[in-house]
């Protein structure tokens, strides 16, 4: 009996315990970069795949990443954080984040709602 | 060795149940960081694995429907028989049997649990201790599924470039009652060949079998 108390408890910890201050850092850092033309810094703030499919062939990251003109982020509104995949809607803009071993980076920016389908996103994987 | 002896069912159970779980976060801990290394994402130790939400509803998804199992066994065979199966008392029985039958209140004899020679809400707790703690199992281990579920569900959805959903949303979700259904499904299935084959068919020296030479329609009978 305690030990199911005890896995209730971890249960809810697993999802709820995860510190969505970290995740709305990375949103944010990642926002200023763009906003000030610093896009090979926030190119080195995405997923690894992210950033190896968002150019076109010839293309850089920075590049491809500086045509698609993204708005500005804004204020964080809110965050959710389910083991290692977090959202972080910003005022301006939605994003999708992953927590690697070298902390959070950013899987998905420019997304758009798509009722309950995937969100379309300028940037993803 | 007397005691080894006399607890060798139980342990023989904890023993394989402890291989098992072990078994299991392995093979799971192995897939999980299959999938992660696909998918561009760092594999997690075993550790991290075992503590996660994905471990923790593929455990209680399957807790849950072994002691709604044997919470329904225990309840239902109180009211209900089977003609010729040992899993059942005989029809005369039906029902929660006399004082005398159950050997509680002025019929308990100085062997008797002690809660069971007293009288009021202790002696109906103890009455009913087998079927409480089974449903009350059965229904935390149901309740941290749907957290672990919700955790796991969410994190699956987020990677899908999808909203996560409430509690409320996950528990009356297609994925948590598909979850649920298809453990339900095999349990209660397993009963019902437990409680009809043991009619026809015999296990020599179980008790969970009638005796070898049993007719097919006494029933109750334990060999």
């Amino acid at each position: 009996m305690r030990t199911l108390v005890i896995l209730t408890a971890l249960a809810a910890l697993a999802g709820c315990a995860a510190d969505p201050a970290a995740p709305a850092r990375a949103a944010e850092r990642f926002h200023a970069a763009v906003a000030a033309q610093q896009d090979e810094a926030a190119c080195g703030m995405l997923a690894r795949k992210t950033a190896a499919r968002l150019p076109d062939p010839g293309q850089s990251c920075a590049e491809a990443l500086r045509e698609l003109k993204l708005g500005p982020g804004g204020k964080v509104v809110s965050v959710s954080v389910w083991g290692d995949e977090a959202q972080v809607r910003l005022a301006g803009d939605t994003l999708f984040l992953h927590r690697f071993s070298d902390g959070w980076r950013i899987k998905a920016a420019g997304c758009k709602p798509e009722r309950d389908l995937p969100y379309d996103c300028e940037v993803e994987d | 060795m007397k005691w080894l002896k006399e607890n060798s069912l139980a342990l023989a159970f904890m023993i394989m149940f402890l291989l098992a779980v072990g078994g299991q976060a392995v093979a799971g801990y192995l897939q999980f960081n299959d999938v992660q290394r696909a998918e561009g994402a760092d594999p997690i130790s075993l550790l991290q694995y075992v503590s996660s939400s994905t471990f923790a509803v593929d455990v209680t998804e399957n807790w849950q429907s072994e002691y709604l199992q044997f919470f329904l066994f225990i309840m239902f065979t109180v009211w209900l028989v089977q003609k010729g199966s040992p899993e059942s008392k005989e029809p005369h029985k039906i029902g929660a049997e006399s004082d005398k039958d159950q050997q509680i209140g002025e019929h308990a004899d100085e062997h008797s649990p002690k809660w069971a020679r007293v009288k009021g809400l202790r002696l109906w707790l103890y009455s009913n201790s087998l079927g409480l703690t089974m449903g009350i199992i059965f229904l935390l281990s149901w309740l941290a599924q749907s957290v672990a579920g919700q955790a796991a569900y969410n994190s699956e959805r987020l990677s899908d470039l999808r909203d996560p959903v409430s509690w409320g949303a996950y528990v009356t979700s297609p994925e948590f009652w598909d979850r649920s259904l298809q453990n339900w499904q095999s349990e209660l299935l397993a009963v019902l060949s437990m409680v009809v084959l043991s009619i026809y068919l015999r296990q020599r020296g179980s008790p969970e079998s009638k005796p070898v030479g049993a007719a097919h329609s006494s029933t109750g009978v334990e060999g």
